[in-house]
């Protein structure tokens, strides 16, 4: 009786360390999670702060002289007492906007205008380099509702500019999205291919065997690596354009083949092995097996991990630094074999710039980034759902 | 009078270097039931996978001897193995259908073998290995659905109705009820007493109970080895061996 009382009291003692070891545990994942969540907030909150100003983008209301002098200087399209305050940029375009549009010619117009940085910086109170002659005039511009911030389309349907108020992020983004169509017509078909006959054709012997662990050592290599092999096989040796979306595609689908690979045959090995044997057992074949039943049934996690690993290509730099897309590349690429950059290659050039404006503009493309990455991942969140409830 | 279907001569198979099978030497005999049992591990379920060649898809195993069918070995260079198993279905100790509908569980065999068109040929065909799996009238309203949406039993008779419908000459049985409830198991041994007026059945089974119920041949195996083989009720009754009656009179095993 009194050994049975002991024993109790042993096992309730015992309980209660044990009870303490998991609140312990709880805990530090709570802790955990909280720093993390922490963390992610922080960064958000600091990045949209900076970023949002970018969409904004001051402009004036002056009057524009259209005629045969200012075609010739397009300086002489405004008035003297302007030219400190107004884009450059802008007026440069202005003897071909002539050209193209010859009913405009001998007529003074009132027209917005984009402002110089420096300008566009004052109204939003930021550092700028304006004197106090011309913070004045600004100050009496202002009181008269000649100058304002308006939404920048400019960021949006320009590419890069050495004039920060004109520079947008239309080319990298666009070479972005040539890039991601290039990395995913090579890596994904060639990536499902090896995984399908690893998992479901090849023999198991020595040679598999030393595929497999070279393609898993191949998904840790660093990026810049792939880089090099991108400059050594696709510029040196195959002869394709240098800084094009295409060397950048191929380059990137090298870096995302393992992980591909990596997930296809997890996603493979996850259907059940019944399924194959029912399929044997009914005289299909295999290819028949892995087309109609296997495949389809690991579709749901190839697609995830194809998309992450799209995800990741996009964001990457480094490899593409040594194929030359980590440039000053204003135009829009209109084909494959362009020269191009991309959006982490325009966020790395804009945040090396001394210019303020570009400060802005960096987070604000920081952010057109994180949202296309953020959306690739619920495509993948909600492909996956999808194919999961089909059947 | 019994017409030998399947006959195995001197059959030997190595997993890697380990040996399955001693040599074994069997008749089974044509449309009828001819049960498998033994003690796990003695080798009834390799060699019922002997039959469709499904051991082909273990890269380590070998196989010496001979299997016939219809006086055909199936191991000969020659014979194509999707073909062989059209001849030689199989229903597999876990039900398991397609995640697809019931129709198409049962349709997706005669579509890849071209036996059946789409449209009211299938329909027909569906509905005869359906009703001959007797399963017809619990699912006629719902073929739509999926197949993995019936209960166990159900779903092992969608299996059998499956296999039926490539209509073969044999049916392999590997443990079909071994998952189910003794209901549910009543109607598959129900079911296989009228299959055996068409088919050819080999059944491994784990109950020896089962064996005797439904069976009309029984082969004892143990340790690779066939112990015994003959008439069901003879082997039950008046077991020649001593291991068999160790076996069936729950001594071991």
């Amino acid at each position: 009786m009194s050994k049975q009382v002991s024993d109790n009291m042993q096992i309730n003692k015992r309980l209660r360390k044990r009870y303490r070891r998991e609140k312990a545990f709880k805990g530090s994942a709570i802790l955990a999670l909280t720093l993390a969540a922490v963390f992610l907030v922080f960064f958000f909150y600091n990045i949209i702060n900076q970023g949002y100003s970018a969409l904004a983008q001051a402009q004036i209301l002056v009057e524009v002289h259209y005629n045969e002098a200012s075609q010739k200087s397009y300086r002489k399209a405004i008035d003297k007492s302007y030219r400190k305050i107004v884009s450059r940029g802008w007026l440069r375009t202005l003897p071909l906007y002539m050209e193209d549009h010859p009913e405009v010619m001998n007529t003074t117009r009132h027209e917005w205008v984009v402002a110089t940085a420096d300008v566009d910086q004052y109204l939003k109170n930021k550092p700028n380099r304006l004197k106090d002659k011309q913070k004045r005039q600004i100050d009496k511009l202002q009181e008269e509702g000649k100058v304002q911030l308006n939404f920048n389309t400019n960021f949006f349907t320009n590419g890069d500019s050495k004039m920060a108020e004109l520079a947008g992020i239309k080319s990298a983004l666009v070479g972005s999205i040539y890039v991601l169509i290039v990395t995913l017509l090579v890596a994904l078909p060639i990536g499902v291919m090896t995984a399908v006959y690893l998992e479901e054709f090849a023999p198991d012997n020595r040679l598999t065997q030393i595929i497999e662990v070279n393609i898993n050592n191949l998904a840790a290599i660093p990026s810049i690596l792939f880089g090099l092999l991108g400059l050594a096989i696709f510029i040196n040796f195959f002869g394709v354009p240098r800084s094009s979306s295409l060397v950048g595609g191929l380059t990137l689908a090298l870096m995302t083949l393992p992980v591909i690979i990596i997930t296809t045959r997890a996603a493979l090995r996850a259907v059940p092995h019944t399924i194959r044997e029912a399929a044997y057992g009914l005289g299909a074949s295999r290819w028949q097996t892995v087309w109609h039943h296997t495949l389809p049934l690991a579709l749901p996690g190839i697609l995830t991990g194809s998309i992450i690993g799209l995800a990741q290509a996009m964001g990457e730099t480094a490899p593409l630094l040594i194929i030359g897309m980590m440039a000053y590349i204003p135009d829009t690429p209109s084909g494959f074999t362009e020269v191009a950059t991309v959006l982490p290659a325009q966020i790395f050039t804009w945040a090396g710039e001394s210019i303020r404006a570009y400060e802005e503009r960096t987070a604000a493309a920081i952010l057109v980034l994180l949202s296309l990455l953020l959306s690739m991942n619920s495509l993948a969140v909600w492909l996956r759902k999808r194919f999961e409830t089909r059947w | 009078m019994n017409t030998t279907k399947i006959n195995i001569q001197d059959l030997k198979l190595w997993y890697g270097k380990e040996q399955a099978l001693h040599g074994i030497n069997l008749a089974v005999a044509e449309k009828k039931i001819t049960a498998f049992i033994g003690p796990s591990g003695c080798g009834k379920s390799t060699l019922l996978r002997c039959m469709n060649r499904m051991n082909d898809h273990i890269s380590s195993c070998r196989i010496e001897g001979e299997v016939t069918l219809d006086n055909k070995n199936i191991y000969a260079p020659d014979v194509d193995v999707v073909q062989l198993r059209t001849h030689v279905g199989m229903v597999f100790q876990k039900p398991n259908p397609f995640p697809k509908s019931i129709y198409e569980n049962i349709a997706y065999a005669p579509s890849i073998h071209g036996i059946a068109k789409k449209g009211v040929e299938m329909d027909e065909l569906v509905e005869t290995a359906l009703k001959k799996a007797s399963l017809w009238a619990e699912v006629k309203d719902k073929l739509h659905q999926p197949g993995t949406a019936l209960s166990g039993g159900q779903q092992q008779r969608l299996c059998i109705a499956r296999t039926i419908a490539i209509k073969p000459d044999v049916i392999l049985m590997d443990e079909p009820c071994s998952a189910l409830d003794p209901i549910a198991s009543a109607k598959i041994e129900e079911l296989m007493d009228e299959l055996k007026s068409e088919f050819t059945i080999i059944i491994v089974t784990h109950s020896m109970q089962q064996a005797a119920r439904v069976s009309d041949n029984t082969a004892f195996f143990y340790m690779g080895n066939l112990v015994e083989f003959g008439e069901t009720s003879s082997l039950f009754s008046q077991p020649q061996q001593q291991q068999t009656e160790d076996y069936i009179t729950g001594r071991f095993g």
